[in-house]
């Protein structure tokens, strides 16, 4: 299934969105596309980054039938990781799921 | 009969002999949903109990089953990580194919079971992961080298599952049992398991209460805050 490059940038901000929702007021922000999703100067913290991995995962899985993993060798050793941003992420996803 | 886990669903592995199937029962006559999980076919008939024939030491038949969990239960209360398989032997003479075997089903299955229950955990901010260990881990008796370390190496797991896990409010713990008659037991000469249960501070088998008690106390909904725990019976320590 070929997904476009906006599709996978809204569900990746609509999952971060659901996740936020959940954190304590003063944790929560708005995501962005250049939203960092990882390392310093990200708002998210770790358990976070790791809830986001897995339910992000079960989406692709559940609601467009693509299985995609997000912490694989591939993904780590990448220069430029995909989760310097929300952006970034979505350009990994397109590249892995073509 | 006691309705203890009303409205809980519970995931057992290795539920179609032995202690297992001891605990299904236990869930099942106090109120508790079933999920039995055995390579073998389901040894429970009942309205509230559901089983998937499958080998937990292959991570994409564990994958599958709980995407199929998902759709149709949504959640998964307490799980319960019984299965295990033995082969007491001298290493040295230790068949590979056993020693497979045993890290698979005892370790890796352990791992991937565990691993994604706590992804449908996660969405409930709720669950208990129960592992069930073995007095092995502590007692290294000559022949048991690898179901032993299995059994050790799920202690550090629990352990170290129970830090990374506690935000989402799911406890990991061990109950590392006794010998009590099952057909495991059986595989051991009787003789040697009588001189080990001769030396335990509480000289006798397990009974099947002794496991329950443990178990209903770490899946009891107060015990939020008992985490990262090995509880041994019969006084090994």
């Amino acid at each position: 299934m070929k997904i476009s490059k906006e599709q996978v940038v809204t569900i990746i901000l609509s999952t971060l969105n659901d996740l936020i929702d959940t954190l304590p007021n003063d944790q929560r922000f708005k995501p962005e596309v250049t939203t960092k999703l990882f390392g310093e100067g990200s708002p998210i913290d770790s358990l976070t980054l790791v809830s986001f991995i897995v339910e992000l995962e079960a989406v692709f899985s559940t609601e467009l039938d693509t299985e995609i993993v997000l912490t694989d060798d591939r993904a780590m050793t990448r220069e430029k990781s995909p989760f310097e941003s929300a952006d970034e992420l979505a350009n990994y996803i397109i590249e892995i799921t073509e | 009969m006691t309705q203890n886990y009303l409205n809980k669903i519970v995931l057992i592995t290795g539920t179609s002999r032995g202690v297992g199937l001891l605990i299904a029962s236990h869930f099942l006559e106090n109120g508790a949903f079933v999920i039995g999980v055995s390579r073998s076919e389901a040894t429970i008939a009942q309205k509230n109990y559901t089983h998937f024939s499958i080998d937990i030491g292959s991570p994409e038949e564990v994958i599958k089953m709980f995407r199929s969990i998902m759709k149709t239960f949504k959640k998964i209360d307490i799980v319960i990580n019984n299965a295990a398989v033995l082969t007491s032997q001298y290493s040295m003479i230790l068949a590979i194919k056993n020693v497979t075997e045993m890290v698979n089903v005892n370790l890796l299955g352990t791992f991937f079971i565990s691993r994604e229950a706590a992804k449908l955990m996660r969405k409930n901010s709720y669950g208990r992961i129960i592992n069930i260990g073995s007095m092995a881990a502590s007692l290294e008796p000559i022949g048991d080298s690898i179901y032993a370390a299995c059994k050790a190496a799920i202690n550090t797991m629990a352990n170290v599952m129970a830090k990374e896990l506690s935000g989402l409010k799911i406890t990991c713990n061990t109950l590392g049992i006794t010998a009590i008659e099952t057909g495991m037991l059986k595989q051991l000469p009787k003789q040697k398991v009588d001189e080990i249960i001769k030396k335990l501070p509480v000289p006798r088998y397990a009974s099947a209460n002794d496991i329950f008690n443990v178990i209903d106390f770490f899946a009891s909904e107060q015990s939020s805050y008992i985490t990262a725990q090995v509880i041994y019976l019969g006084g090994v320590n």
